[in-house]
């Protein structure tokens, strides 16, 4: 599982993160609303998933480890997200 | 090319000048709601025309424009400025791609691109001049700029893509699919609309909006655009401008001033204090000299958004989508010219009909002359036969004079044909160089031959763009003149029997002619002496002369490196004469005198060493018996004085190689002739009749042979060679 939630009550995104990661990530985030994410270790992600992260406005942990989720993503989240 | 694609070509050509007309028409009465309709139909038709070829990325761009028109027909925007110019670009675009299909008969393939730019112009603010709900997306590319300066200022294109709803069951993974986008530089992940909260929310549903700069140009991104489901916008962007730095602090108070100025809430006197605010704004940019923003800051002055992007553009240190009107359509009037003339010819019905009965009434002449060879045949008295014959050939001199007249009259265009271009290009060209001008065309309804039509059309524009540069006078001094400070041009067509006039006349400050022999001595069009001596009409005329203009002074619109010289090259060729008439101070006017039909030519005909020649009757000034002792040597040639003036005498017969077959003792027949404004003569043995021929031009071995025009066959059979003075006497 690429999505999961930590010892320490965070939700972690790890690896490539495929399109069915987006209803648990939902759940989990609907879980506890004011957790962050944690997508350091996370290399690709599908859009539904990054569509989650952005329409619950949640608190990322980064910078991610993907190149691309680094380098463009990550702004476009936190441009959303303010 | 198959005879569909031809029929849309021509149509579509048709429509796009109609449109052309009634949008230039609309911009000086933007009341007038019969051009509107006619504006509206001609889109709505080219649209049609454009499914009917399958061409939908044309389509596709005139349906924006249309959209635009139809809310200006229902009164929800209004007829701007910028409304016209984004309809003509619009054109413009139509028009290359006709000539592109003209070439290849296929689509062109960047066509899609193409359309995208110019849906994105239309989906521009300017246009949704009423408060009615106007679209979200209307100037996200502009937003989006704003928001990143810094990609702004490398970013060539701007795309917005809204990704299918259902797409992710197809296994699309859009964000995903924006890492192969070329050059990118950023990227902007928005909802469609707020989110629902988080319970509603359904994860495999994609309610995104994407949107990113790159740095490429438009026509790279559109082939990866393909690739992606769902609606893409593509607006290609303009280059900052580079002296944004420069921009004085005391300009960059008073625009913000003006911004101010649009942010005060008040209901009454709005609309004349945005006016102010914009006039304020683009009078600050003229005096920076940046005239191009100072014009879009004027268009924008419509409307309080507009303004207000516009002035906070220029303060950005970038204008939106700069429209390069001028180019584009100083292309698309140029490439048409460039190309092939068109194949296909477009006659009217009852020209065709008058054909078809003319060759009815030739049938029955020519039954009749078989009757009259049977008469001749058994016996018949030959005074009676002679008679008869006499009477066939009026008969049949009659109908083939009509026969042709029909014919030439299948080859006869309206002016119109070549005037209507210009009133475009003269706003291009007037804005251009900022001169308030108007072009009144009169008598665009005279017909001339086909041929001389189709060749009007650079001559013309040397001549107007001459009249604009260097006839028409700045404003100021106009003004200090005491004329009006908007200068008028006239572009008038007649036609005089035989021959139809055509004029460039300006209101401007005539030609200077201390100035002309100024450049024509630096150019070494001729010597000092020789131009102090000349007279000041013989001097003006020096702009005809080969050289006198030079590449220096080409400009993006005439570009070819030529000048006045090749009006009167184009216009000799057909036939015709260029004459000059200059009013200092008050204007100057030329005027190109064409022969109706470049087919028809009225020769007199001369004998010269036993050899019959033509020589076309409108370069005859007179025929005159010259005495021997009168003819004095000059040089190697010879000349007589004729009423006061020394005239050149050439001997024909001698000129082409041949010998004189007269006595000397005998007068001597001279034709004396005018050719480019010379007089000149040329002595024969024996003057003829006048005729009127069909003249064929040389081809084959003999194409390349001198003095020659044509030839043509005579009753008696021989051939007539038809002498081409200019060559002969200059």
């Amino acid at each position: 599982m690429t999505v999961r939630r930590s010892e320490d009550g965070r939700v972690v995104l790890e690896g490539a993160c495929p399109i069915e990661d987006a209803e648990p990530l939902l759940q989990l985030l609907l879980a506890d609303r004011r957790g962050a994410v944690d997508w350091r270790a996370c290399e690709t992600a599908h859009t539904a998933v990054l569509q989650v992260l952005l329409a619950s406005g949640t608190t990322m942990i980064g910078p991610p480890a993907g190149a691309f989720l680094r380098d463009h993503i990550a702004a476009a989240l936190a441009q959303a997200g303010s | 090319m198959n005879e569909f694609l031809e029929q849309f070509l021509i149509e579509s050509r048709e429509l796009v000048e109609q449109a052309t007309s009634d949008l230039l028409a609309l911009e000086d009465k933007p009341a007038d709601g019969e051009r509107l309709d006619g504006v509206f139909r001609a889109f709505h038709t080219l649209k049609g025309a454009a499914g009917i070829v399958d061409f939908t990325a044309m389509g596709r761009a005139l349906h924006a424009a249309e959209d635009v028109l139809s809310r200006v027909r229902n009164g929800q925007a209004r007829v701007t400025p910028m409304l016209i110019s984004d309809c003509l670009t619009c054109l413009d675009q139509v028009v290359q791609w006709l000539d592109a299909m003209q070439g290849s008969g296929e689509t062109p393939s960047d066509a899609e691109a193409k359309a995208d730019v110019i849906v994105a112009r239309f989906a521009g603010p300017e246009l949704m001049a009423t408060p009615a709900a106007p679209p979200p997306s209307t100037n996200w590319a502009y937003d989006l700029g704003a928001k990143h300066p810094a990609d702004r200022a490398r970013a060539r294109t701007a795309l917005r893509y809204r990704p299918d709803e259902e797409g992710f069951f197809w296994g699309d993974d859009p964000v995903a699919a924006m890492e192969a986008l070329p050059e990118l530089l950023r990227l902007e992940l928005e909802p469609i609309e707020p989110w629902p909260s988080l319970d509603a929310f359904e994860p495999f549903v994609c309610r995104l909006v994407i949107m990113a700069l790159s740095s490429a140009s438009s026509e790279v991104l559109s082939p990866f655009c393909a690739t992606l489901g769902g609606q893409v916008e593509l607006t290609a962007l303009a280059e900052p401008t580079v002296q944004d730095e420069g921009l004085p602090p005391e300009a960059r108070d008073l625009l913000d001033a003006q911004l101010l100025l649009l942010d005060e809430p008040a209901p009454e006197g709005a609309a004349g204090r945005m006016a102010a605010a914009g006039r304020v704004a683009a009078n600050v940019l003229q005096h920076l000299g940046r005239t191009v923003e100072a014009r879009q800051v004027e268009q924008a002055s419509a409307m309080p958004e507009a303004l207000r992007r516009a002035i906070e553009a220029v303060l950005a240190g970038f204008p939106i989508v700069e429209p390069d009107a001028l180019e584009s359509a100083a292309a698309a009037a140029a490439a048409p010219v460039a190309d092939a003339p068109p194949r296909v010819l477009r006659v009217d019905v009852e020209r065709v009909d008058a054909l078809v009965k003319l060759t009815g009434e030739l049938m029955v002449a020519k039954n009749a002359l078989g009757h009259i060879a049977r008469l001749a045949q058994d016996g018949a008295d030959a005074k009676g036969l002679a008679l008869v014959l006499k009477d066939q050939h009026a008969l049949f001199e009659r109908l083939v004079n009509e026969l042709q007249r029909s014919v030439l009259g299948i080859r006869v265009l309206p002016l119109r044909q070549v005037f209507q271009r210009f009133p475009r290009l003269v706003r291009e060209m007037a804005a251009s160089v900022g001169k308030p001008i108007r072009l009144v065309t009169e008598g665009d309804a005279v017909e001339a031959d086909k041929a001389i039509v189709e060749s009007l059309f650079e001559p013309l524009l040397h001549m107007l763009r001459n009249a604009v540069d260097h006839g028409i006078e700045p404003e100021q001094a106009r003004l200090a003149a005491g004329k009006p400070s908007m200068a008028t041009i006239h572009l008038r067509g007649a036609r005089n029997g035989e021959y139809v006039h055509i004029e460039v006349e300006d209101d401007g400050g005539g030609i200077d002619v201390a100035r002309i022999r100024r450049v024509a001595a630096e150019r070494g069009v001729a010597s000092a002496e020789v131009l102090a001596a000349m007279p000041d009409e013989e001097a003006a005329e020096l702009i005809f002369a080969p050289g006198f203009s030079t590449a220096a002074e080409v400009t993006g619109l005439s570009g070819r490196g030529v000048g006045m010289d090749a009006v009167r090259a184009v216009v000799g060729r057909l036939g015709g004469r260029v004459t000059l008439e200059n009013r200092p101070g008050i204007g100057a006017k030329v005027r190109l005198t064409l022969p109706f039909t470049v087919m028809m030519t009225r020769l007199m005909t001369v004998e010269a060493g036993g050899q019959a020649f033509g020589i076309p009757m409108d370069a005859v000034v007179e025929t005159v018996k010259v005495a021997r002792e009168r003819i004095a040597p000059v040089g190697a040639a010879r000349a007589f004085v004729l009423r006061n003036r020394t005239i050149p005498l050439i001997d024909l017969a001698e000129a082409l190689g041949e010998t004189r077959e007269t006595s000397p003792g005998a007068d001597a027949n001279v034709v004396v002739v005018a050719v480019g404004g010379q007089l000149g003569s040329l002595e024969v043995d024996r003057l003829g009749e006048r005729i009127d021929v069909m003249l064929k031009p040389m081809d084959g071995l003999l194409s390349g042979m001198p003095d020659v025009a044509g030839t043509t066959l005579l009753g008696d059979g021989r051939v007539l060679i038809v002498l081409d003075l200019q060559a002969l006497l200059l």
